[in-house]
This record gives structure tokens, C-alpha cells and sequence, in this order.
């Protein structure tokens, strides 16, 4: 859900000429900018107008799709895709509309002549909400802070001629308040980002964009005719759906090593955490309070297998599956359950209800068990060929 | 072995193989690295194509009839029909041996496995690979000329735990394929199995079963400790 977008205001309107006059002449300002609005598109973490592909253990947060083409590739486990898959249908190929639409009113959105930044590193810089232009291509080095000065509805345009490229461990780092669903990158050609890049915002590009090994984006990548290619990311739109895209937060362990080194997982505990609907109205007790996160913690030998949980405020009962198959169901604390490990990539669910009126979740792990794990077979008759 | 590790001998494969005679790349047999599967979740309809109106091929049962272990297919494609269903292009047990066709993506799950046998009746020679790299062989007794095993591409059903005073354990991995020759066979439909030489006695690397691939006690129980429903099984001639 787009923050809905509140012009700044000066708020001294009375008192004195000079003080109207300070606020005319404020370098930056988004008091005159038309809110981008990327309607059927808002769902989708990942829109890609060719192909989208992906290597590796990604996690997408959102929706994934494609249109006019139709290839996704390579989003299969040991990725993980929290959300619907529209490959050129009816809801992509709308979405794309939608992201031309909002495409070209980021590009029509008036920038200020000391906003014009071409030529320039946006790294080290702190930008408060407003319109910035690049008339060639744009670059990142290092932290990018954007500067909301308290205003959660306050907008940030980058419209960028061409190609936006980040350097390894770049990041955008939002102050006070801002929100990375109402940062919108407008790229001209196509978008790369860097190795372990920490990136924040909608990032709108006309051909590709390439997320390099390890990325990271809050937010979209959203690409009109090009393709989109991941390694190895994770990217969330939750924060800007409320919470209700796709089938809510998920976590993948998946990869591990390969061989006799592998295991359940490298990382200590492969968790995304989701923070459900937390609207409470005023003139009603419904509320959606819930939360809830799945967490994996490695045991000491692979073989072993490890410790999926489920934490979080407010729930009702938890059940968990292995490949679809119901495990358990709990409905006390603590939500957990022990996983053994089994050979090749399987899936634990856990489908989460909450106490009050917050939609319930369905979770995932993904994991790939180690060469050593040990599978015991069923009893069974001797009836074969011989 | 890492899988960084294994990059650059991988590329070295790749370099080498430029330099190999054809009959030499003929012999090293290509194997994927990973297989993806499919795990039903309820009973389906295989379709003779992706569309709910096709030929009804067979009905695909949820569980295997030997342990009751969730069947597993092999995955060979994802498509969505022109009705808007996503369906799965897999490889289904039974006769014909080898036989393909098409399930909804309804009430399934992905998985994969980084698994695949290859059997080579003509050296009676298993070869167990991982991530597409050999990590064990093993001698095998092979079928005997009268009653050969089909040949192709099929996979592992179930695996089971043969009881002590049955032939053919210590474990059997049930394959997918059927024995031509044998219809029915000690009660049982004619299935082909990869399994233990208990109480039999032919040696390993001889040409004396009915369609079987029989390996020795201690093969079998490292492959079922490792091999479930769902991996590829490759038998060549």
C-alpha cells in the first residue's frame, strides 16, 4: 500500500513575509510533486517486461511476474517466492501499464536546477524529499541517506536519463521517518546493482536490471521491457502491501554447501520477519496485531537436522508441514518443532493463525539436507522382478 | 568437497572435454546437476497434454501402494495451459516403462533432488552421482539375456525394508519401470528394482536376474539410507 502522498506545507503561514518567502526559496521540495501512484503494480516485487531469472537461494517478498514475456527461470527451490507468479497474463501485462504509468509521471515530476545532480556520486550525500535529475547516468558509492525530516508521506524522485549502476556494499539509508515505498527511481536504460548493494525503494527501469550477489532491496525492481536478473537477493515489498501480498513472510536456509559439506543451512538463522496488518480502528475492537516470524536454528551435525520456530505476538495455533505433509499442529508455546534432515531441497510450512483479526500467515523454510543424512525406508513386500 | 571447490573442476571437465575424442565423451555420461521433482499432495489425473480436456492417460495415485510414501515425480517442464491451469510435464511409474504426461500444479509441492543412479547393464556396474559428480560404485548383477530390464529413463518410487527372511534385501528402490517380459511376478505387478542380494546367490558382475538390478548388502544400505522417491534412474544397455 503507497503511503498516501501529503504535500509540505509551510507551517508558519501567518507571521511574516519573510519567513513565506524562506519557504518559496527552500532548495528542496516536494509541495509541488504529483504522488506516484503504481497501482495493479504494487503487488509485485518483481516485474520483468522479458525475463526474469534468478541463481541461487533468493527470497522474494512479493509477487513475481513477467510481460509481455514469459520466461521466470531458476525460481524454484532453493529460491523462494512468497507471493503469486504471473507469467504474461492478464494481471502482468496490467501491471506493466500500471508501471508505464508511473514511470512517466516520475519523469514529468519537476526538479529544481539545484537538484540536478548529473555528474555527480549520490554516495555520502543526505537528501531531503524532493525531485532529483540526472540528464546522464547515475552512480552509487557507498550510503545514500534520504532525509524524510519526519514526514512518512514525503516523496523522493531520482529520474536518471540512463543507466543507474551501485558499487559493492552500497546502501540507501532512510532517516526520519522515510519510507522506501515512496522512493522512486526512474532509470532511463537499465540498473545494476553491486555485490551486497543494501538497496530501498522502487526501482523503475525502461530495459534491465541486474541485482549482483547478495543485494538487497526493500521495495521493487520493476522492469518495463527488459529482463531482471538475480543472484542470490532478498527483496521485500511487504512494507509497502501491508502485509497482504503473497502468502506473508517466508525464510529460506536453502543452499547450504554442496557434497559432504553441505548442511541445513550456512547461515545461523535464515529468518524474515513480517509484520502483519497493525491497523486498529478507533471505532471498533478489530484489530491486527499479530506478528510472526520462522526461524531455523542449525544443530551441531547435519545429519541431525534442525529446529524450525514460529515467533511472534498474538497467535492462536501454528501448524507445520514437511513437503505438505502435516507434522504437528500446536497451539501453546513454544511453536516449534524439530525437522530431521532428509536428502534433497524439501519445504517446512507453518500456517500460523492469530488471536485477533490478523489474516493468517502461511510461512516457509526451505532447506537442502547434507550428503550424510539418513533416510530409514518403510517395511515393504518382496514381490519385484528378482 | 565444496561447491566452490568443484567450479574450477568443473571448467577443467569442460576444458577437457574439447580435447576428448568423441568415443571418450561417448563413455563420460553427462548427468544433470539437480532434478526437480513434484510431490503430490492428493490424487491426479495424468493428461496426455496440458489442458483438462485431453486424453486422460491414467489416474496418479497421492501415495506409493508398496510403503505409502507420497509419490514423487520427476519434473521435466512447467507450463501454463491456455485455461490458465499451471501443469506439470512429469515421468509416471508403470507401463509403458518410461511413460510421461501432464498433472495440474494443484495440490502439489516442488522439490528437488541433487541425486540420480545410472545403471550400465553392459559393464553391471552401478554409478551413484550427486550434484553431478560420481560419488559411488558399485558391481551389480545384471539381467540375463531372456528376461532383460528396459532400458531409458525412469526413477526411484519408493524404497523399502526387506524383511529378514525375504529374498532381495536388505532394501529394495523400487523403480518406475515394468518388466517387459514379466507381467506379473511373485504376486506383484513386474516392477523392476534396484535391491540386496539376500538369499541369493549369484555373484556380483554376473548376467542371472529377471529384470532386477541386485547389489550387494552394503550397497543397498548405503543407498537407501540416501535415496528416496523421486530420483532419477538411468539404465543404459
Amino acid at each position: 500500500m503507497n503511503v498516501p502522498f501529503r504535500p509540505r506545507r509551510c507551517r508558519l503561514p501567518g507571521i511574516a513575509f519573510v519567513a513565506a518567502l524562506a519557504c518559496a526559496a527552500a532548495p528542496v521540495t516536494a509541495g509541488a510533486m504529483t504522488p506516484v501512484n503504481l497501482g495493479t503494480a504494487q503487488p509485485f516485487v518483481v516485474l520483468a517486461g522479458a525475463t526474469a531469472t534468478n541463481t541461487g537461494p533468493s527470497v522474494l517478498n512479493g509477487d513475481l511476474g513477467v510481460a509481455p514475456g514469459t520466461a521466470l527461470v531458476g525460481f524454484g527451490l532453493p529460491a523462494v517466492v512468497n507471493g503469486a507468479t504471473n507469467a504474461a497474463n492478464a494481471v502482468a501485462a496490467q501491471a506493466q501499464l500500471d508501471l508505464t504509468t508511473a514511470y512517466d509521471v516520475a519523469a514529468g515530476e519537476a526538479v529544481l536546477p539545484v537538484n540536478d545532480l548529473t555528474g555527480t556520486d549520490l554516495g555520502n550525500r543526505v537528501l531531503k524529499p524532493g525531485a532529483y535529475r540526472f540528464t546522464s547516468s547515475a552512480q552509487l558509492t557507498g550510503p545514500l541517506t534520504l532525509d524524510a525530516e519526519g514526514d512518512p508521506a514525503a516523496q523522493f524522485v531520482f529520474e536518471i536519463a540512463s543507466s543507474l549502476t551501485t558499487a559493492s556494499a552500497s546502501s540507501v539509508v532512510l532517516l526520519n521517518g522515510a519510507n522506501p515505498c515512496n522512493v522512486y527511481w526512474q532509470v532511463g536504460s537499465s540498473a545494476t546493482l553491486g555485490t551486497t548493494t543494501a538497496f530501498q525503494g522502487n526501482l523503475m527501469a525502461l530495459a534491465s536490471i541486474s541485482l549482483n550477489n547478495g543485494a538487497t532491496v526493500i521495495g521493487r525492481v520493476l522492469a518495463r521491457n527488459g529482463q531482471v536478473s538475480l543472484i542470490n537477493n532478498v527483496l521485500d515489498n511487504t512494507r509497502c502491501n501491508g502485509g497482504t501480498s503473497g502468502s506473508g513472510a517466508s525464510s529460506s536456509g536453502a543452499a547450504g554447501g554442496a557434497g559432504g559439506t553441505g548442511g541445513t543451512g550456512t547461515s545461523a538463522a535464515a529468518a524474515l520477519k513480517t509484520q502483519a496488518n497493525q491497523v486498529s480502528s478507533p471505532r471498533s475492537t478489530i484489530t491486527r496485531n499479530g506478528t510472526t516470524s520462522f526461524q531455523r536454528t542449525p544443530h551441531a551435525t547435519c545429519t541431525s537436522g534442525f529446529r524450525a520456530s514460529v515467533h511472534g505476538r498474538l497467535i492462536r495455533s501454528v501448524a507445520f508441514r514437511v513437503d505438505g505433509k502435516t507434522i504437528e499442529r500446536q497451539a501453546k508455546r513454544p511453536f516449534a518443532i524439530f525437522v530431521r534432515s532428509l536428502p534433497g531441497a524439501h519445504t517446512v510450512t507453518a500456517h500460523v493463525t492469530f488471536r485477533d483479526a490478523t489474516k493468517a500467515k502461511t510461512l516457509q523454510l526451505g532447506y537442502r539436507a547434507c550428503a550424510d543424512a539418513v533416510l530409514t525406508p518403510a517395511n515393504g513386500p518382496s514381490q519385484f522382478t528378482g | 568437497m565444496t561447491r566452490l571447490a568443484r567450479i574450477p573442476l568443473a571448467l577443467l571437465a569442460v576444458a577437457a572435454s574439447a580435447l576428448m575424442p568423441a568415443a571418450a565423451l561417448a563413455a563420460a555420461p553427462s548427468v544433470p546437476v539437480t532434478q526437480p521433482l513434484v510431490i503430490l499432495l492428493g490424487n491426479h489425473v495424468a493428461h496426455a497434454s496440458a489442458s483438462i480436456t485431453a486424453r486422460v492417460i491414467e489416474p496418479v495415485a497421492a501415495l506409493r501402494p508398496l510403503t505409502k510414501v507420497r509419490t514423487v515425480l520427476p519434473v521435466m517442464g512447467l507450463v501454463t495451459g491456455k485455461d490458465g491451469n499451471r501443469w506439470y510435464h512429469v515421468r509416471l511409474p508403470g507401463r509403458p516403462s518410461g511413460h510421461t504426461g501432464w498433472i495440474l500444479a494443484d495440490q502439489t509441492i516442488r522439490s528437488s533432488t541433487e541425486w540420480r543412479i545410472v545403471v550400465d547393464v553392459s559393464m553391471r556396474h552401478v554409478e551413484v552421482y550427486r550434484d553431478g559428480l560420481a560419488v559411488r560404485g558399485f558391481s551389480a548383477v545384471v539381467p540375463k539375456a531372456t528376461t532383460p530390464t528396459p532400458y531409458g529413463e525412469f526413477f526411484v518410487e519408493e524404497a523399502e525394508r526387506i524383511a529378514p527372511h525375504d529374498v532381495g534385501g536388505p532394501y529394495a528402490l523400487a523403480i518406475s519401470a515394468r518388466s517387459d517380459i514379466f507381467q506379473e511376478f511373485e504376486g506383484g505387478p513386474g516392477q523392476i528394482a534396484i535391491h540386496g542380494t539376500d538369499g541369493l546367490s549369484d555373484p556380483l558382475g554376473s548376467a542371472a536376474s529377471h529384470g532386477c538390478i541386485r547389489l550387494s548388502p552394503s550397497a543397498m544400505t548405503w543407498l537407501a539410507r540416501r535415496i528416496g522417491a523421486g530420483v532419477p534412474v538411468t539404465v543404459e544397455r
